[in-house]
């Protein structure tokens, strides 16, 4: 059973990287479950877990989302490498956040990142997943949690 | 200041003030020794002069005598003797004295040169030895020719001894009065000097008598000090040592250290050695790391508080009783900086491990939670068909449940408008849990419910409020599933013909198909009779409520698959209406001439378009009155509405959400919620919903459903 | 612990190179500074990369990730100090556990700043650094 300090933990850390690096916070949407592999969007931040819990958490987005994040970062190239780079940086605030607080019962993976609207993410089969929507501006990406 | 200075301070002190002593005394003494040297030399002197004195006029004297003696040629030879002792005492003296002298004295310089001027006439009358007279016969005796020449010379000498005695005197006298005067001086002055070497001993000696005074005032200070650290040191909870630069421990420890440790030799232990055995290699390696970086001027100090690696040290220890113990140590780092950099690493050590055990409890008391009562249910006897339709209802309501949480929100009334919806969902899950004595679905549901309340009463909702809704959901739905998991091997264990779905439903390799209504699909209904279900939560409710039921039901052996689990819920809900605002009490029955036990009648049939349920108490009815003071006191309309309303329109109150009269919420009724997922249920299915009422004496519900092919699903 | 550099039309310049194996993360760190004795001579996106450029251009200052791919930043911190021991670090790195910091901290990097991290933290961090 997940915890919800450790929902919170990954929450946050998505939420904090908006915060800081755009100055503009983010908010979560309606969270709700899921079984089997959810939808995501153009580009995904995607860490692996083991230890106490196994699993996946990652981050995916809408390339239209991560533009205006670029810009509001005072960034003028918005390349599909860019655009990877961010995801990949998202991920990695929630993978260091993750170690701090969990540090000692998990072993959290360098995130890798996907791009695409298939993109194969290991889910364990049958394993419920957290979708966690996050809202920044008119936008909205997907936080999601798939540990047990 | 430090103690160690102000020690060194005072013995400065103490010898400055013992040289001093010394020197003073040793001074007064020499110049003392001096002055009384020189004083005996003048007092000498002094008695010298004031004899020599007499001198000029004894020797002028003695040499009257000598020529009178001449002249009358008497016997001379005696006063010649007086006067060779007389000039000889004189000239010795005088010289002595002059020798002795040491200071120039101008008297004694002219005494001196007039006693040498007495010399050259002096010298001849002293020095004759010749015989001054000739005897005669005749006339007796006459001056010899030697005896007229010393006679002379007496004369000489005797008139220049008249002319010049009493300069010599004066001088001499005025000599004596000199040293006299001198003397006299000298006394003063070594009185002077012996006061105040007396003086100044006893100023250095109240100076040393002070500063004794005053150090050991401070040695007590110092001493209450030491005494008072000692005592802070014994009684601190925290651990206190130094480390220096070699990373090993002072000589000065809280004895804190003692108890967390178990040990008590760290004065000189390395901080190496201390966590050696308690923690893990990797864990020993970063704090032996971090110590050495503290050392280093690299890092200043915030930014190595911030990496503090032992801020929640694990350690493993044995506890004394051969067993092994877990502990939690908070280290902290301070740098005491000296002159030339840092002097020490202060280090507290705090035992966190009572703080961190409660955290750990929390969690793991909720865990230990869902798996007790997992085994309560195990215990319970439940009929495992039963259970696995309620189970498949359950979850078809908590996926709904899901289809609410995932209308995508941002705005406070989007969140709020989720609330009511969940509550209804959850409320009629809740019934039915109940209605099979699931204590522990019933309870976690009814969590969940409190959460839903509780965000009702939030000012301004966030997706953040709902975080530990999906939560406590997902926990819901692993518990089902594990109640599943149970009653399937209940069923094995019956050795069922009729087999319920498998617990842990076999999912294909391909991850994709699963959705939740996909899920859903392929599981077999079985073909349930709901009668034992329902009897039992008559029972139930029977207790709980201190009432009596006479429940009879026909014709729900023809309910179909497909209204099967709906018309299981309304009967839930209308039985527990019935329950909480229909049967009376046996004694009130009594009292209106009715049978003690209500009776409750289900009947469910088909008809020519499709089938009828039929519900029916004899209980109080409804009062149209009550209804509507109810629905006006819940805010749903108006009091000028209310006395608008015909009963008609009054009854079709109770249909409407957020309606009850009960006011103490429990898990039966009291929250609003219950006809109106009834109704809801109802017209999903694409039926309709009737009630009849007559006070006092019963309480009808007619619900008509459409003929299966042309009905909607609410699973969907 | 001073930095040495040769002065620059009178005021002193300190080289400054950014390692981050994400291109938004190095130019963001790059606008963001706001030293203008700071003057950046190169970025790498890998350790193998940093120490290369290293050694061509011989900086004073440098910022480093540490999680990427081709030789980490820990490993290359080492390298990097072993070339010049008088070199300023300062890691910048979404790891937040203490124990990397500490290993870090002793490799030889000087300061240490988490991700995300706002300018004014960054520029407290880099005075910090060349204090």
């Amino acid at each position: 059973m997940l915890y919800e300090q450790e929902l919170k933990t990954f929450v946050e850390g998505t939420t904090n990287f908006f915060e800081v690096a755009a100055q503009q916070p983010a908010s979560i949407g309606s969270p709700y479950l899921m079984e089997g592999t959810p939808s995501v969007h153009e580009y995904t931040g995607v860490i692996n877990i083991s230890g106490k819990r196994e699993g996946v958490v990652y981050f995916t987005a809408p390339k239209a989302m991560l533009t205006v994040l670029l810009m509001k970062m005072q960034e003028n190239d918005f390349s599909h490498e860019t655009m990877r780079d961010l995801v990949g940086e998202v991920a990695n605030t929630i993978s260091g956040n993750a170690r701090r607080d969990f540090g000692r019962d998990f072993v959290i993976s360098v995130p890798s990142v996907l791009s695409g609207e298939k993109p194969a993410i290991p889910q364990k089969p049958g394993q419920r997943s957290f979708i966690i929507p996050i809202n920044w501006r008119s936008h909205s990406a997907k936080l999601v949690v798939s540990l047990s | 200041m430090s103690v160690a200075g102000l020690e060194r301070r005072r013995q400065l002190v103490t010898a400055g003030l013992g040289t001093a002593l010394t020197l003073v005394m040793g001074l007064v003494l020499i110049v003392g020794f001096r002055l009384a040297t020189h004083m005996r030399a003048e007092v000498t002197a002094l008695q010298a002069a004031s004899t020599l004195q007499t001198y000029p006029e004894e020797i002028s004297h003695q040499l009257n005598t000598l020529r009178d003696r001449l002249e009358v040629r008497a016997y001379s030879g005696k006063a010649l003797a007086d006067l060779q002792e007389t000039v000889k005492h004189f000239d010795q003296e005088l010289k002595a004295l002059d020798a002795t002298r040491d200071v120039d004295s101008p008297q004694l310089g002219r005494a001196l040169l007039l006693w040498h001027e007495y010399g050259p006439v002096l010298d001849p009358v002293v020095t004759f030895s010749g015989q001054p007279y000739l005897d005669t016969d005749s006339g007796g005796s006459n001056l010899s020719r030697e005896g007229r020449e010393h006679y002379a010379q007496v004369k000489r000498a005797q008139l220049f001894a008249a002319d010049n005695a009493h300069a010599l005197q004066a001088q001499l006298s005025s000599l004596a009065s000199t040293l006299q005067q001198s003397a006299s001086q000298a006394a003063t002055r070594l009185r002077g000097l012996l006061a105040a070497g007396v003086l100044a001993a006893l100023v250095l000696a109240a100076a040393a008598g002070y500063f004794q005074f005053t150090r050991a005032r401070h040695e007590r200070a110092a001493r209450d000090a030491q005494e008072q650290t000692r005592d802070i040191l014994k009684t601190v909870r925290e651990g206190f040592f130094l480390l220096d630069a070699n990373y090993r421990i002072g000589s000065v420890w809280s004895e804190a250290l003692a108890r967390m440790f178990g040990r008590s030799d760290f004065a000189g232990l390395s901080f190496e050695e201390l966590l050696k055995n308690l923690v893990t290699p990797a864990t020993l390696a970063t704090a032996t790391k971090y110590i050495k970086l503290l050392w280093g001027d690299r890092a200043h100090e915030n930014l190595m508080k911030s990496i503090n690696p032992l801020g929640q040290l694990e350690i493993t220890m044995d506890n004394g009783h051969g067993s092994k113990e877990t502990r939690y140590l908070q280290f902290d780092f301070h740098r005491v900086m000296g002159p030339e950099g840092i002097k020490h690493v202060l280090c507290s050590v705090g035992d966190i491990t009572s703080s961190v055990l409660l955290a750990r409890e929390l969690q793991d008391q909720q865990e230990n939670a869902n798996q007790q009562l997992d085994m309560m249910l195990g215990m319970l006897h439940v009929d495992p068909l039963q259970l696995v339709s309620f189970l498949d209802t359950a979850e078809t309501g908590l996926k709904l449940v899901n289809a609410i949480l995932k209308e995508p929100a941002r705005s406070d009334a989007e969140f709020r408008k989720k609330l009511t919806g969940l509550f209804r969902e959850l409320h009629s899950i809740k019934g039915e849990a109940s209605a099979l004595n699931l204590k522990s679905i019933a309870s976690r549901v009814h969590a969940l419910e409190d959460m839903v309340s509780e965000c009702k009463k939030r000012p301004e909702l966030t997706g953040s409020d709902f975080l530990p809704l999906v939560l406590k959901l997902d926990e819901l739905l692993a518990h089902l599933r594990s109640v599943r998991e149970m009653a399937a091997r209940l069923t094995d264990m019956k050795d069922s013909p009729v087999t319920a779905p498998a617990a842990v439903p076999a999912v294909p390799a391909a991850p994709a198909a699963r959705t939740p209504a996909a899920a859903e699909a392929p599981r077999p209904r079985a073909v349930e009779d709901m009668t034992p279900t329902l009897q039992a939560m008559a029972d139930r409710l029977a207790a709980d409520h201190a009432k009596r039921f006479r429940l009879s039901m026909h014709g729900l052996a023809d309910v179909p698959g497909p209204y099967n689990a709906t018309i299981k819920d309304c009967l839930i809900q209308m039985l527990r209406n019935s329950a909480v605002h229909g049967v009376e009490s046996p004694q009130v029955r009594r009292d209106s001439a009715k049978d003690e036990a209500g009776a409750v009648r289900v009947e469910f049939r088909r008809t020519a378009d499709g089938y009828e349920l039929l519900f029916e108490d004899d209980g109080a009815g409804i009062a149209v009155e009550s209804l509507k003071a109810a629905a006006v006191k819940k805010q749903l309309i108006s009091e000028e509405e209310a006395s608008l309303l015909d009963t008609r329109s009054t009854m079709a109150l109770i249909f409407r959400p957020g309606f009850s009269t009960q006011d103490d919420v429990s898990m039966d009724a009291g929250r609003g919620v219950g006809m109106d997922v009834v109704a809801r249920s109802v017209y999903a299915l694409g039926g309709k919903i009737g009630v009849s009422t007559h006070p006092g004496k019963y309480t009808r519900f007619k619900i008509v459903l459409p003929a299966v092919d042309s009905a909607s699903s609410a699973v969907a | 612990m001073k930095l040495n550099a040769a002065p620059v039309n009178g005021k002193r310049s300190y080289k400054l190179m950014i390692v981050d194996d994400s291109n938004i993360m190095r130019r963001r760190i790059e606008r963001s500074q706001q030293f203008e004795e700071l003057e950046l001579v190169g970025t790498a996106g890998n350790g193998e990369e940093a120490l290369d450029l290293f050694r061509r251009t011989d900086p004073d200052v440098v910022t480093m990730d540490l999680t990427m791919p081709r030789m980490d930043g820990i490993e290359c911190i080492g390298r990097l100090v072993e070339l010049k021991p008088a070199v300023r670090i300062l890691v910048i790195s979404a790891l937040a556990d203490k124990a990397t910091a500490v290993e870090a901290m002793e490799k030889g990097a000087n300061g240490f700043l988490n991700k995300p991290f706002t300018d004014r933290q960054l520029n407290e961090a880099i005075a910090e650094l060349m204090r």
